[in-house]
């Protein structure tokens, strides 16, 4: 996609550079002729117009195109979490200055680090409990703002394992440069492992706070 | 001239002690000199715009560097984005349009002068509002403060409110201008000059009135709904309560989209005019150029969802965007073609005026092909908020405001003086201008397309491939920030001791020429009928004809007013 509006950029900014570059140079006043009083031209009016439209035409059809491809809802591989076969894996995703919650759907959740299974289609629905925040990791997905009250969506499938990286995208306030975006892919093992000691730990600190209260420690 | 009887001037000088030139300047409501406080004005803006880029720049020289702390990044960020738009960019368009169009079309001022006078006090206004920093903190919000950041509960001191005030009085007094001078290029053109007469660069006054009296509103209905958020727990922006933080983007969206058009058509209308009598030919399918800037600014208006492709709005409105977005290629392209068609068989001097104008061109042809890209959806959703908006921003915008705004400085300096700017100086501060624009902005395109560095951070981190282009950059903007001083300087110097110029330096075709440079206080003692669109053509014409049958010698320089 980004070739397409490269080469449109490309065409744009040479020909016009080009052409005024060859009508400076041809048209000095310097060669001592005397100026054509032309004042117009019909015919080449429609010419250029009918390029032009062409031109804007071609660049749109090709992007509704590819933007239609980029929305596609990816299918979850063979290698990916069995559960998200049926419908993506739905992971709420909230934006708070400066930092990102994930929901995952069991219950569990985390801060700052996404971790999602390799191969699966994943719907993340963005939300904002304060400012705007943007939800930005370019090697798996295109970015999307994340706005208080009107949800937006994210949906992107792994191709491989790793770490990847992003970096918020609107303007939040002081702490706006550190707001980043952390994904690790990992496998649908390792993802469910991590998603239960999540729980498990989550648990844990519950108990320890519902305990402290208990026992008048925390007012 | 004192000696030619002018029964017709009411007031010949003021009796009693003439009073001190400056208190002239500011209590007059003659277009011309509220012309002139709006270009000093914005032109000094203008240095205060690249000052608080070059302190942003700096911070952004190294990775993580810690020269300035995000909160004072911000502010400069905030007020380096209301200055330029507001304090610089339009003020020059607005200036230059009052102070030519009605000598252009012949009006002995302005129709309603009160307006423009209490218009360009406001303006003036919110620039103290937005510069007396010592009675209030900055905004940090930005350059357009997105709700709901720039609600009370994210930033409760008063920074927002002043920001809010500082460009709502701005905008009013542009309001006001538009009205004046709309007024004037409506019924006060000399007898015989239809609109298909009218020169290029007034009939581009009259379509950004038009557009400043649709977009004003929008934006100052927007800031009020700010304020009342702000100042009396209003909740139009406020999620949950019935408001939507969606409704900002979309008013201020509506505003600064139709500025960034305001200033593009302002450009293109001066570089036409400047193109035509440089060429020495007329303005190549006159009727198809002004309509395509007229559809500039509805379009380009329309468009102002491509500034919202990642919001959670429906597909459906991105497409539509991106199709008024994709539509600006036609009148743009068309518009280009016709001034290089008019240069094409011409006899071109390579004067300051056309080096700027072709300089403009150049620039904007470079930023609005990155735009086309910034409005393919599937590529907005990458590029947008990159440093490549950025680039793509400023390309076009420095082009039209900038490269544009000085030629038209140059060319009508000599009208507003009596004298041209200096010629040398002008040429070193072009090429300066020019190396400094690419290497400015140019590493910004790469810095945001192929490593996704983000605009309006306070820094940037190591390791993630963008050191060396933000380094360029840096240095880039003080290239570009030196060409940029050098024109102011040369047009201070130039005011008192430039070459004289004569009534019509550069053989311009339209009415501002007939008169004298500085025109006297009524424009004009008397006016031609007008019988096409280069009357100044047709006047000269006339004279030779007139001498060569009569051998008689031909006028001085002296013009017929």
């Amino acid at each position: 996609m980004l070739w397409i509006g490269f080469a449109a950029a490309a065409i744009v900014v040479v020909a016009v550079n080009v052409a005024l570059i060859a009508a400076v140079r041809r048209n000095r006043a310097a060669r001592g002729t005397q100026p054509r009083q032309v004042s117009g031209g019909r015919r080449v009016q429609f010419r250029v117009g009918a390029v032009l439209t062409v031109f804007a035409a071609a660049i749109f059809i090709l992007s509704i195109v590819f933007t239609d491809r980029a929305r596609e809802t990816p299918a979850t591989g063979s290698a990916g979490l069995a559960a998200a076969h049926a419908a993506p894996l739905k992971i709420k995703t909230t934006g708070q200055q400066w930092l990102w919650r994930y929901d995952y759907p069991n219950g569990a959740f985390s801060y700052y680090k996404l971790v999602v299974p390799v191969d699966t289609a994943v719907d993340l629905e963005l939300l904002s409990t304060d400012v705007v925040h943007t939800w930005d990791v370019p090697d798996l997905a295109g970015k999307r703002d994340a706005v208080p009250g009107k949800i937006n969506d994210v949906v992107f499938r792994a191709d491989e394992e790793g770490d990847f990286r992003g970096q918020s995208a609107t303007l939040s306030g002081q702490a706006y440069a550190a707001m980043r975006t952390e994904v690790e892919v990992v496998s649908p093992q390792a993802y469910e492992a991590f998603v239960k000691s999540q729980l498990a730990e989550i648990e844990t600190a519950q108990d320890r706070v519902v305990g402290l209260i208990e026992n008048g420690e925390v007012p | 001239m004192s000696e030619t009887p002018r029964p017709e001037l009411v007031v010949d000088g003021y009796p009693g002690k003439p009073r001190p030139r400056w208190i002239e300047l500011i209590t007059s409501a003659d277009h011309k000199d509220l012309g002139r406080v709006l270009i000093c004005g914005s032109l000094g803006f203008l240095f205060i715009a690249l000052v608080e880029m070059i302190l942003m720049r700096l911070q952004l020289a190294i990775p993580e560097n810690s020269f300035l702390t995000p909160v004072a990044f911000n502010r400069l960020l905030s007020d380096y984005g209301a200055t330029a738009v507001f304090l610089f960019a339009i003020p020059l368009a607005l200036g230059l349009f009052y102070y030519v169009a009605p000598l252009q079309v012949g009006a002995r001022g302005t129709a309603l002068p009160r307006l423009g006078q209490i218009g360009v006090a406001l303006w003036a206004a919110g620039a103290a509002v937005l510069y007396s920093g010592f009675l209030f903190t900055p905004s940090e919000a930005g350059v357009n403060p997105l709700a709901p950041l720039s609600e009370l509960a994210f930033l409760s001191n008063n920074g927002v409110d002043a920001w809010a005030t500082a460009t709502g009085l701005a905008t009013l007094g542009f309001v006001f201008i538009a009205i004046d001078l709309l007024t004037t290029l409506r019924n006060m053109r000399a007898p015989g000059m239809a609109w298909r007469r009218v020169p290029i660069f007034s009939w581009a006054a009259s379509v950004c009135c038009w557009l400043l009296l649709t977009i004003g509103p929008v934006l100052l209905a927007a800031l009020t709904m700010l304020m009342i958020d702000r100042n009396y727990d209003g909740i139009f922006f406020a999620d949950g309560s019935g408001g939507a933080p969606l409704l900002w983007q979309h008013l201020s969206w509506i505003f600064f989209s139709g500025a960034y058009m305001l200033v593009l058509i302002f450009a293109f209308g001066a570089i036409a005019e400047i193109v035509t009598a440089f060429s020495a030919k007329p303005l190549f399918n006159r009727g198809v150029t002004m309509g395509s800037l007229a559809a500039i600014a509805v379009l380009g208006t329309l468009a102002w969802m491509q500034n919202m492709m990642t919001a959670p709005i429906g597909i459906g409105w991105m497409y539509f965007a991106m199709l008024m977005s994709l539509a600006l290629i036609v009148p743009f392209g068309l518009i280009v073609f016709n001034l290089i068609a008019t240069m094409s068989g011409g006899a071109l001097r390579m004067r300051a005026p056309l080096l700027f104008a072709l300089g403009a061109i150049s620039a904007i042809s470079i930023g609005l092909g990155a735009e086309i890209e910034q409005s393919m959806v599937a590529a907005a959703w990458q590029l947008k908020n990159t440093t490549d908006a950025t680039a793509a921003t400023h390309f076009a915008l420095v082009g039209g405001a900038v490269f544009g705004g000085f030629a038209a400085l140059h060319y009508w300096f000599p009208k507003m003086t009596g004298r041209t700017m200096g010629e040398s100086l002008a040429r070193i501060s072009f090429w300066t201008m020019a190396v400094g624009i690419v290497l400015a902005f140019v590493p910004l395109f790469f810095a945001g397309a192929d490593e996704g560095q983000v605009i309006d951070a306070y820094k940037f981190f190591n390791h993630t491939g963008v050191n060396a282009y933000n380094l360029i950059a840096t240095i880039g903007t003080f290239v570009l920030a030196a060409g940029i001083v050098m024109t102011i300087v040369n047009a201070i110097l130039s005011r008192e001791n430039g070459p004289e110029a004569g009534h019509d330096p550069w053989h311009g075709e339209t009415l501002e020429w007939f008169t004298l440079s500085p025109p006297e206080p009524h424009n004009f003692d008397v006016l031609p009928d007008v019988r096409s669109a280069r009357p100044m053509r047709d006047i000269r014409e006339a004279i030779a004809h007139r001498s060569s049958r009569d051998e008689r010698p031909a006028r001085e320089s002296q013009p017929v007013a």
